[in-house]
């Protein structure tokens, strides 16, 4: 039968040019492992929250401040009265809830945990077909005083399997109460935005004291989801947004319309772990950016394995000829010849496929550990049938050009003089495919040095304060611990091996936006400027080693304290110390740190329509420290004395990270028992904020030397197989008086042709593309040093292609010429 | 010229020894035609081979202007084959990427000749083989009679004293092969000293002297008057 002489062939070809099979196999297999790894993780990214049953009707709400002389800030949270206007005013929409976490102490009996609560508006569970294992959802958020578990949670507090009807306390500080578990859900997917494991109703009189939470317009403390009637048009809802806001938030003194500095917009569920603005997210975000480069990557790994095996298929074409010249003979049709090579190919790239499924399965442990995820091939599902979809479309490409090139030979021509049957254009063109491998890879090698250096140099950064031995101690806001401030920091003072404690409301790599308006005393208060504020105690800036440009430090003989609202309410305000840095000077217009020193600023304090302010007086000033990521540009900052409450403790100590902590946690433990000791070493908080950009960069770097690898695979096939072709010439200039390193010179040269041809594509397009990537730090690397990347990444391709061609070269030129030329 | 004194050559192929040539001596004067004749297998070639340095010999002698080059490395053999051998095949040997007049000055390219020097010697030689008109089309253009004058061409452009032909007319019709035979036979005239297999009487006797080999060994040589 045909088939069986097809397969038996292309079996026997296989086994014959074990060089040809083994990298076309391998390259193939790398390729297609590759691209089944990035696939997997891109497929999870793009598959956020599309599980809901009513996901295309579900969007968020985010909320942008655009604030005068600063870049507009995006939060994804919202105001909290919104929710109960919104509803009224947009007809369209169905169902609207909040839903805020809270850390929070679950007290069972004499035991105490700490969860992540989440407080959630009723109609929550109407937008989201959470999966209920027993009880009913919506009841359960209806009574104040129910609480809702998820599996994990419910087997954690009552592992004999009867937590509804038990009870647990919860203290969440503005409230501590008894909640019965009422119902159980399954654990949500991991491939969602909303992340929720204990659920309570929001009940909004508990927070009455703590009005930002939920009553204040200003202030992003909770995510508002709601779904929409099928058909709503989101673009209408979201033009409709500037009337709404000027309609229900609070009129402004000046006048000015809300609208003209707040925005409110909404985005699909499903985009929003791509997509979604803004910082406060209850689960990590993907990027966009990551998911179209890798995407991009994955491409080009799939076609730089395909170009080796059409160049190899066409490069051994005149091997081949005189088989296809004889099935020509025989009475083979061209179809059938086309057919048969298509098929070997296609029988090839099956048994690559293989191989990468034993490559990607060996892979997967430590790639999911690289990534953070748990990805994994289901075999059981479509994703078989996928994957042999891919690998038949690799291998049916791959395989058609050398299909046509090989069965279009004339048998006539072939078998008479067994001349070279190839003609000068698929010569030409495989040196074009070459020369696409190489510009690719290079342009990945240079992209992989430039996040490289990126990463060295934000990790090389001078911060501004010094990480190392800097201990941070969390939960200092739950009231249990404030309360207990000063004598956490007197005891910690005593310990040994600690030189200094301070207290603040952020810590390294915290992030919490928190803004005041401030003005020069020239400046009239329409024209106040946005300033960061950081909350510090005594000894801030000893502990976190930061230089003083000009004054001096706070201190606890110095009567640095502030003014309170109420006493300026009173008309007994006095001028309250203040540190601010350099860039805070700027926007201010203060002048040189030591022209700033015992200028006066005002800050606006009280409430909507109070104008009241206090009075300020600068004492020192400190340079611009990067207390958050590298990402982010410096505010304009002011560091204001915060005497007696604190969100965390910084400890600096020498000696034994340990033996500190250890003391920490039995000091923690004996005076604030209800709350659990949670610290950070500030190296590693520092560290996390790029831990993402260092998974990828990582997976980049892996992926870009796959695909070199690949290129440099075929490149070695193609030269073997050009070397093979070029004896006659080689023995010919050899007998002319050529040695041995004029003709190693010559074959090297025909391979560093495509290589510096390939430079001068990459070399550009990685530049313009990096500077791009660049774009989205603040504090990057020059542009130029892309530059350095591209020569250095040149040079590099050029050694390695050496490398590669070399010995094939050596041993060739090395032949005695007279087996090639005495007969042809 | 060149003087080869008990020279053998066995090929040693996993235990099994084959003797190509078996103390051979024979003594090529500068300025001689001298043709080697014999059948297939006779060790033709494997003389030819060692005469243009190509191949080294298993033991004996082999003087090349009095200087003995039997033990000499490839590289030594090398420098000495591109200053004095030129070869002509059978086959022609051109390659097939280069024009007909890159293909002659490639006998140039691995000496020290400036680039303008080296065209017009090309020229020069293109004119007297009759090649000029041709100069800058393919091999794969040419016929056979036309292809074996570019190799003529190029065994002759560095000025080489002896010129090795490997049956430089077995692939060519009569009129072609008289016409390669006559431009040897010129150049011979002029002083170059030729060496030449073939398997045709005829063209043999274009040569001065015929070696007839067998079995590796000379078994006559005769002198034409």
């Amino acid at each position: 039968m045909l088939l069986t002489n097809y397969i038996l062939s292309a079996w026997r070809n296989i086994i014959r040019h074990k060089l040809f099979s083994a990298i076309n196999i391998l390259g193939l297999a790398i390729g297609l492992a590759a691209v089944m790894l990035i696939t997997l993780f891109v497929r999870h990214e793009i598959n956020y929250d599309n599980f809901w049953a009513n996901s295309q009707n579900i969007y968020r709400m985010h909320m942008t401040f655009l604030p005068s002389g600063r870049p507009p800030m995006v939060f994804s949270m919202v105001a909290g009265p919104i929710i109960h206007v919104i509803k009224k005013d947009f007809p369209q929409i169905q169902h609207a809830a909040r839903v805020a976490r809270k850390r929070a102490t679950i007290i069972k009996g004499d035991q105490y945990f700490e969860e992540q609560i989440s407080l959630v508006d009723p109609a929550f569970v109407k937008i989201f077909d959470f999966k209920t294992i027993t009880g009913n959802l919506g009841k359960a958020l209806d009574d104040q005083s129910s609480l809702i578990l998820n599996k994990t949670l419910a087997d954690k507090y009552f592992p004999q399997g009867n937590a509804i009807g038990q009870t647990l306390t919860i203290n969440a500080d503005a409230f501590e109460r008894e909640f019965t578990v009422a119902a159980i859900m399954e654990n949500m997917p991991e491939n969602s935005q909303v992340n929720v494991a204990a659920m309570v109703s929001i009940v909004e009189e508990e927070w009455s004291e703590l009005e930002w939470m939920f009553a204040s317009w200003f202030s992003v403390n909770t995510h508002l989801y709601y779904s929409v009637n099928p058909g709503t048009n989101i673009k209408d809802v979201n033009a409709q947004m500037p009337s709404f806001i000027d309609r229900n938030f609070p009129l402004q003194d000046s006048g000015d319309a809300v609208s003209g500095f707040v925005e409110l917009n909404s985005q699909n569920i499903e985009e929003l772990h791509l997509k979604a603005p803004g910082n406060s997210e209850h689960r990590e975000k993907g990027s966009i950016t990551t998911v179209l480069i890798f995407s991009a990557v994955a491409a080009l790994i799939l076609i730089i394995a395909s170009i080796n095996f059409m160049n190899l298929s066409t490069a051994r074409a005149s091997q081949r000829a005189k088989e296809v010249s004889l099935r020509k003979v025989m009475g083979a049709s061209r179809q059938k010849l086309v057919a048969q090579f298509i098929g070997e190919s296609v029988f090839l790239t099956l048994f690559a496929l293989l191989v990468s499924m034993a490559f990607v399965e060996l892979a997967l442990p430590s790639y999911n550990q690289i990534i953070g995820k748990q990805l994994s091939i289901d075999y059981g599902s479509s994703d078989l049938l996928m994957i042999v979809g891919l690998s038949a479309t690799v291998g049916i490409l791959g395989g058609i050009y050398p299909a046509f090139i090989l069965s279009s030979f004339r048998p006539a021509d072939v078998l008479k003089a067994n001349k070279s049957a190839e003609t000068s254009a698929s010569v030409k063109l495989r040196a074009a495919l070459v020369i696409f491998q190489f510009a690719a890879s290079i342009s990945l090698f240079v992209s992989t040095t430039v996040v490289y250096g990126q990463m060295l140099y934000a990790k090389n950064i001078k911060l501004g304060f010094e990480q190392n031995n800097l201990l941070v101690i969390n939960n200092l806001y739950r009231d249990a611990a404030d309360i207990k401030l000063a004598l956490l920091v007197n005891e910690f003072r005593q310990m040994p091996n600690i030189s200094s404690v301070t207290w603040s409301n952020d810590a390294p790599g915290i992030h919490t936006e928190n803004n005041t308006s401030m003005r020069t005393p020239e400046m009239p208060s329409s024209e106040s400027s946005l300033i960061g504020v950081r909350g510090v105690g005594y000894e801030y800036f000893k502990t976190y080693n930061i230089d003083l440009l000009s004054g001096r430090f706070y201190g606890i003989s110095q009567n640095d304290t502030r003014a309170e609202t109420i006493e300026i309410r009173e008309g007994r305000g006095h001028a309250s110390s203040l540190i601010i840095n350099e860039t805070g000077l700027r926007r201010l217009g203060l002048g040189t740190p030591e022209e700033a020193l015992g200028k006066i600023l005002y800050r606006s304090v009280g409430n909507e329509g109070e104008n009241l302010e206090r009075e300020h007086l600068i004492i020192g000033v400190v340079p611009d420290i990067h207390l958050n990521s590298l990402k982010k540009e410096i505010r304009p900052e002011i560091f204001e004395l915060q005497p007696d409450h604190a969100q965390y403790i910084s400890i600096r100590y020498s000696g034994d990270p340990l033996e500190t902590v250890n003391l920490a946690r039995e000091l923690w433990e004996r005076e604030v028992p209800s709350i659990p000791f949670t610290y950070d070493h500030a190296v590693d908080s520092v560290d996390k904020q790029y831990k993402a950009e260092q998974g990828e960069m990582t997976m980049f770097a892996a992926f870009s030397s796959l695909a070199i690898f690949i290129a440099c695979l075929g490149l070695y096939g193609l030269a073997s197989f050009t070397a093979e072709r070029r004896t006659k010439e080689i023995g010919i200039r050899k007998v002319m008086g050529a040695s041995v390193f004029d003709v190693v010179k010559l074959l090297v040269w025909q391979f560093s042709k495509p290589v510096l041809i390939a430079n001068l594509i990459a070399w550009p397009v990685s530049y313009y593309t990096m500077t791009m990537w660049l774009e989205s730090f603040a504090y990057r690397i020059e542009s130029f040093f892309i530059l350095g990347f591209c020569l250095a990444a040149g040079v590099a391709a050029l050694l390695i292609a050496w490398a590669t061609v070399a010995s094939n070269s050596i041993r060739v030129a090395n032949t005695n010429p007279i087996n090639a030329l005495r007969y042809e | 010229m060149l003087k080869l004194q008990d020279l053998t050559k066995a090929y040693r192929t996993d235990e099994v020894e084959t003797v190509a040539l078996n103390n051979v001596n024979i003594e090529i004067d500068h300025g001689e035609f001298v043709a080697i004749m014999g059948p297939s297998g006779c060790g033709k070639s494997t003389l030819l081979n060692i005469v243009g340095m190509l191949d080294t010999p298993t033991s004996g002698h082999y003087y090349f202007k009095n200087e003995d080059v039997a033990g000499y490395s490839e590289a030594q053999l090398g420098v000495i084959r591109k200053q004095h051998i030129g070869f002509i095949f059978q086959s022609f040997n051109l390659i097939d990427e280069l024009s007909v007049a890159e293909n002659i000055e490639l006998a140039l390219l691995y000496h020290d000749i400036p680039a303008s020097e080296r065209k017009e010697r090309v020229a020069t030689v293109m004119d007297k083989v009759g090649i000029a008109h041709r100069a800058k089309h393919m091999p794969s253009q040419l016929s056979g009679g036309q292809q074996q004058r570019v190799a003529v061409a190029r065994a002759v452009v560095g000025n080489q004293s002896m010129i090795l032909a490997d049956e430089p007319t077995g692939n060519l019709d009569t009129a072609h092969g008289q016409e390669v035979m006559g431009m040897l036979q010129k150049l011979n005239e002029e002083g170059t000293t030729i060496v030449m297999v073939t398997h045709s009487p005829s063209h043999a006797d274009y040569a001065r002297r015929t070696i007839n080999l067998l079995d590796g060994h000379v078994v006559t040589e005769s002198m034409r008057a």
